[in-house]
């Protein structure tokens, strides 16, 4: 089995540290044995696919979901799942820029994709906006559901800069929050449209 | 998830060729969502996915010869945000626009909703039922609040699709592809009741793949819409939806075709409301009694009565809106 | 009350950084070396015999590493019951999910795939589903000792509350109301499924759990595994939120543990989104009988409610209905009857007796005040309670504040219609309000404050935050006291290797507790600082504190409510939208008014999805859930959430620290009935039943 190259994980985890240099570094962790290194017929495919601007060719169980190969084997862990049926939108990413819940796609069909994760928000150890307004509006209660909260209103802004309240209710209806924090969501987002 | 592969075909042929050896072991992927809940929960259980995601060049809107020509592959967003469909097809753009959530419909492909399985509970929940390979429909006498008012039997499931429903008002037409060859049927005879076949809600065989939907050339003066009521906000099934789309003249309806969502085993189309609306004009009074008609011989379960007043006030209400 | 320089000004969580940068490490995050991943085999029937497990195929597959059955894990989990036996792997199996087998492995998949592998013979029981079948003569009997529960005195009779007589009171009345009301199980359904991660090292153990309380969870695992206390870590650094299901110790914790055990290597347990719906807990529901007996002037003479509620298969908790006391009358009855049935199991959720009883009583008495001609907010003016059941005064009170400044925020004389379901049109707007209250008792909870020579402190409480924000609420009650800004307070939290004991985060008692620990534990430190002076180079001033106040005498202490709702509903479709909500809450003083402004409104909003949406449906024939996960649980999204506006009453309160009372649940007592009373209003007939579903909106109005 090709192993998922260490150099370039390496390489992916010194480029974010650099990038958020005022964030707490995401610790590295040991990647978990997947099922093909005990039995070899689980079907695998080669792909390539860049993550938070960093490429990585790797090879993946086909059955492994996009949120799997992010959280378990890149070490991606702040994209959440909350329910892994696209129910909960936890899992938001940008793919090719568009908001997916990364819990309904397979790895496998991410070849040749940019994946933007809430750990590539970030830029040269600035805090994106959203971030910041989502500190400055107590967006966050228990923060499962934020990760996926970030990435959708990060997709919104890049299209709609300066939406209404009820364009951001509505872009966002496909992420929930249990806590139910939906006045400060939103009003971070209302803080940041025009700005970012 | 129990272990499968991912197989891109080039094109449609391919995938059904893939169809066609493969048999059942094989499952067709669109956008991935629903396909991959289903195999998550083990109502499916594929050795392969036939992913149509690497495909190229049926995912947009063309208009050739009259006829407006959508890919298959489009997604629900694309869709609902086309300018030619925004403008002469509004009904449909609007069904497109009420699937699931930015999310669903930035994955999901409007062929992939046409041929949604349906949400019933039971079949969801893996009970022996006609759509699991039983021989039974456990709604009949149980928890049946979501089920069909109409053309129930043996199966009483309601067809789960929004755009379906808005295809069949505009009388589109569906390419198919076949390991064998194609062929193209109207949206009307695509979905099949269950008295015809319990297990299935359209004709596609195994082997075969909805590739493109036909619309006929917009009519000068048509308008149409789409209401869908939920039971909340967004991100559910219809509990009951409206297609209306109607050719004007002036304040006169020239023509209308009426089709129900979330009321039947497939898009219900209401013939009677239809002959009434034709030639009048609409007022409030047609209106609700296009409303009263629509609901004409509804045969609801035990806990979906509601249905019944539901449907009929979005009828007159849609109709009413439409026509102003 | 006096504005103090820290505490009640509006502050950012102090691990806001990481909650918005993906660093902040949940229990699901965590990855140790070798770890193995685990799934759980459930039961398919709601009642059988297991007659004999074949694990051996399962065991066969490559990559499994551990299985665990009640064939060879015999371990009580003491938390998951209060009155009976309740294993991690039951036989019988008593509802459809009662665990059955658990199988650690290399993946997840592996885990998974092992499931399906294992052979499980049934002798299938009879079940019930529904609570008064469960109490017919003959019914099948779920525990022994028959499906009504015993009471909390552990008495085979229903928990009873009495003052004055209820038939004098009755008789006393110029008119007497009657009604039945009941409400749904439902999920709490927070973001985070359970999870449990254990590693041992020779004797110790480590759980990483999702837990509201690290403390209590790790007594928890301690006593069901008979280990000694000391050789229990548990650690919790980031929560995704529990809402009352993440108390304690969970079964899944104890699972992780036997099963790393047997495999000798760490294990990481996940429940699936569905599992957290039918396996773990909800609300339990209720079916609420009550009488009331009022004077032509409005005065209440006498309430007698009388009630079942569902506790599921097993009795996790107290399964009690609290409303009644938010009114002042002379004589009071109430009887709880807590029911087995084959179904989830159910215990606490977010004041769990609360807001479907409230439910009951506050659309009763929205009946009786059209009934008497008198506006709801001045009927509940003039009922409303005074004092603890009539008896006892309240420590501070703002009831009567919440009801008249909330009125005025919601512009309730604009918005209220006195003729319930006038209007033209379809759409017929109304509103509704009700109150609310909630115990905030005074506990044990500790603290540890430690001075470096850099002047910095650091503050270490055994908190978890389940969301609350309960680390900046500690590290501003330490600010205040030591009069220094935040940044210089360094908070330190979630593990039970270097925090003290804090109270669990439930019942609302954090805030209260552990900051009146944090409070005493400042000030030894002050006075070592005045004593000793400041700490130089590598020296250190260290303070604790455990503080345990003994129970107010002839005093209580309580949170208070009022909540206004505006709706709308279609007449035709029945359907229903909040379009305004004002919260009015007297919780003392409010430490940080900005998070605290996050738990009113999400309170509300979860309680209007409580209201509208949410009930896990079972299917009575084969006793299975139908619409288990977000899907079928209809909850709110951003689109369904109405603004809401928050007023503070902040009343000056004796005790606690600085004069706060406790906050997180009340949010959500009085909301339920408010939009049930303001749909009531929009179309002058009263649906009774939890929830508020179109269907049922069409029926009334048929």
């Amino acid at each position: 089995m090709k192993k998922i190259s260490r150099r370039k994980f390496v390489e992916g985890t010194s480029a974010g540290i650099v990038a958020v240099a005022a964030i707490p570094a995401v610790e590295a962790q040991q990647k978990q044995t997947p099922a093909s290194a005990v039995n070899p017929s689980v079907p695998r495919t080669t792909i390539k696919l860049s993550v938070n601007g960093v490429d990585h060719r790797l090879e993946v169980e086909d059955r492994w979901t996009l949120v799997e190969l992010l959280r378990d084997h890149l070490e991606l862990t702040g994209t959440k799942i909350g329910c892994d049926r696209g129910e909960c939108g936890a899992c938001t990413v940008l793919v090719d820029g568009t908001p997916l819940y990364s819990c309904s796609q397979l790895a496998v069909w991410m070849n040749g994709c940019s994946i933007q994760t809430v750990e590539g928000l970030a830029k040269n150890g600035k805090l994106d906006p959203l971030q910041e307004a989502f500190i400055e509006h107590d967006a966050p209660q228990c923060g499962y559901c934020t990760s996926g909260q970030l990435m959708i209103a990060k997709a919104l802004l890049m299209k709609n800069a300066r939406p209404t309240r009820d364009e951001v209710r509505t872009a966002m209806t496909g992420n929930l929050c249990r806590c139910s924090n939906y006045n400060h969501y939103v009003e971070a987002v209302m803080a940041v449209g025009g700005k970012a | 998830m129990r272990s499968f592969s991912n197989i891109n075909p080039k094109d449609l042929k391919e995938a059904a060729g893939i169809l066609r050896q493969k048999g059942q072991t094989a499952t067709l992927v669109g956008g991935g969502s629903d396909a991959l809940g289903m195999v998550k929960e083990r109502l499916i259980t594929p050795d392969v996915l036939v992913s149509l995601k690497t495909i190229r060049g049926l995912d947009r809107v063309t208009e050739k010869g009259g006829e407006v020509v959508i890919g298959g592959l489009i997604t629900l967003d694309a869709l609902s945000r086309d300018p030619l469909i925004r403008k002469n097809y509004n009904v449909l753009a609007e069904a497109a626009g009420h699937v699931g959530t930015p999310q669903i419909r930035n994955a999901g492909t409007l062929a992939g909703n046409v041929c949604q399985r349906p949400w019933c509970w039971y079949y969801r929940n893996g009970f022996p039922c006609y759509k699991n390979g039983g021989n039974t429909c456990f709604s009949i006498t149980g928890e049946n609040e979501f089920h069909a008012i109409f053309g129930g039997g043996p199966s009483f499931i309601v067809h789960p699709s929004d755009t379906a429903v808005a295809l069949v008002a505009l009388d589109a037409k569906f390419r198919i592809v076949g390991a064998a060859g194609e062929r193209t049927i109207s949206a009307a005879d695509f979905f099949k009741l269950p008295a015809e076949n319990p297990a299935r809600e359209n004709v596609l065989a195994n082997d075969e793949v909805l590739a493109e939907i036909h619309l006929p050339a917009a009519k000068n003066a048509a308008r149409s819409t789409y209401h869908k009521e939920m039971d909340r906000e967004a991100w559910t099934h219809a509990v009951v939806s409206v297609a209306v789309v109607m050719e004007m003249d002036g304040q006169v309806c020239k023509s209308a075709r009426v089709v129900l969502g979330g009321v039947a085993p497939i898009p219900w189309r209401v013939p009677k409301v239809e002959a009434m609306l034709a030639g009048k004009r609409i007022t409030a009074e047609l209106a609700a009694q296009a409303g009263s008609a629509a609901v004409e011989g509804a045969r609801p379960l035990a806990k979906n009565q509601y249905k019944v007043p539901l449907t009929q006030a979005v009828v007159k209400q849609t109709i009413v809106t439409l026509g102003a | 009350m006096t504005p103090l320089k820290t505490v009640g000004h509006g502050t950012h969580r102090v691990d806001a950084l990481q909650r918005v940068t993906g660093a902040a490490k949940y229990t699901s995050d965590i990855h140790l070396p070798g770890m193995l991943y685990a799934r759980v085999l459930r039961s398919p029937h709601p009642h059988a015999r297991i007659r004999k497990i074949d694990v051996s195929k399962a065991m066969a597959l490559p990559g499994v590493k551990a299985i665990l059955t009640h064939a060879n894990c015999d371990i009580t989990w003491s938390s998951g019951d209060q009155l009976n036996q309740r294993r991690l792997f039951n036989n019988p199996v008593r509802f459809a999910g009662d665990p059955v087998a658990a199988i650690a492995a290399v993946d997840r998949h592996v885990a998974e795939d092992a499931t399906y592998l294992i052979e499980v013979d049934y002798e299938v029981l009879p079940f019930l589903t529904d609570v008064e079948e469960a109490l017919k003569p003959g019914a099948v009997v779920i525990h022994e000792g028959g499906n009504l529960s015993l009471n909390n005195q552990r008495q085979p009779a229903p928990q009873t509350y009495k003052r004055g007589n209820v038939a004098d009171g009755l008789k006393a009345a110029d008119h007497v109301f009657e009604d039945n009301f009941t409400s749904a199980h439902h999920n709490n359904a927070q973001l985070e499924m359970r999870v449990s991660i254990a590693a041992w090292s020779g004797d110790k153990l480590t759980v990483h759990a999702a837990t509201q309380g690290i403390a209590n969870c790790r007594t928890d695992i301690a006593r069901d595994l008979k280990l000694n206390v000391d050789n229990v870590r548990v650690i919790s650094e980031y929560m995704g939120g529990g809402f009352g299901n993440k108390n304690q110790c969970q079964d899944s914790d104890l699972m992780a543990a036997m099963l790393a055990k047997q495999a000798g290597a760490p294990v990481k347990l996940e429940f699936t989104r569905k599992e957290d719906f039918v396996a773990v807990h909800g609300r339990w529901s209720s079916r609420q009988s009550y009488k009331a007996g009022v004077k032509n002037d409005g005065t209440l003479t006498a309430i007698q409610m009388t009630a079942l509620t569902g506790a599921g298969a097993y009795r996790k908790g107290s399964c009690d209905l609290s409303g009644t006391e938010i009114y002042q009358v002379p004589n009071l009855e109430t009887s709880v009857s807590p029911v087995y049935t084959n179904t989830a199991v159910a215990a606490n959720y977010r004041a769990p007796a609360y807001p479907q009883g409230v439910f009951g009583i506050e659309s009763l008495m929205d009946d009786v005040a059209y009934a008497l001609k008198m506006d709801p907010v001045e009927f509940r003016l003039k009922n409303m309670t005074r004092k603890f059941r009539d008896q006892t005064p309240y420590t501070s009170i703002g009831l009567e504040d919440c009801i008249r400044r909330g009125a005025e925020k919601f512009e309730w004389k604009k918005r209220w219609k006195p003729e319930a379901g006038s209007g033209t049109g379809p759409v017929k707007r109304g509103a509704g309000m009700a109150m609310g209250m909630f115990g905030s008792g005074l506990g044990r909870s500790s603290a540890v404050v430690r001075l470096d020579g850099q002047g910095q402190y650091h503050l270490y409480v055994g908190v978890t935050d389940i969301g609350t924000a309960a680390k900046t609420t500690m590290g501003l009650i330490a600010a205040e006291e030591l009069g220094v800004p935040l940044e210089k307070v360094t908070v330190v939290w979630g593990d039970t290797d270097t925090c003290p004991y804090s109270v669990g985060e439930s019942g609302s008692r954090t805030t209260v507790q552990t900051g009146m620990a944090v409070i005493e534990a400042v000030r030894d430190l002050k006075k070592q600082i005045a004593d000793k002076g400041t700490p130089q180079g590598t020296d250190v001033l260290t303070a604790m504190a455990t503080t345990n106040p003994p129970p107010l005498q002839g005093a209580s202490r309580n949170s208070f409510a009022a909540h206004f709702a505006e709706v709308e509903v279609n007449i035709e479709t029945g359907h229903v939208i909040v379009t305004r909500f004002v919260s009015a809450h007297d919780s003392g003083r409010v430490v940080n008014p900005l998070t605290a402004q996050s738990q009113v409104q999400g309170g509300a909003i979860q309680g209007i999805g409580m209201a509208l949406h949410e009930e896990l449906l079972y299917d009575k024939r084969s006793g299975q859930p139908l619409n288990a996960g977000y899907y079928g649980a209809r909850i709110m999204t951003h689109l369904d959430a109405p603004l809401v506006d928050v007023v503070w009453v902040e009343t000056d309160e004796p005790y606690g620290p600085f004069g706060a009372k406790t906050l997180g649940e009340p949010t959500i007592i009085p909301t339920v009935a408010a939009v049930a009373n303001a749909v009531y209003n929009a179309i002058g007939r009263r649906v009774k039943s939890l929830p508020i579903t179109r269907d049922k909106i069409l029926g009334v109005l048929a």
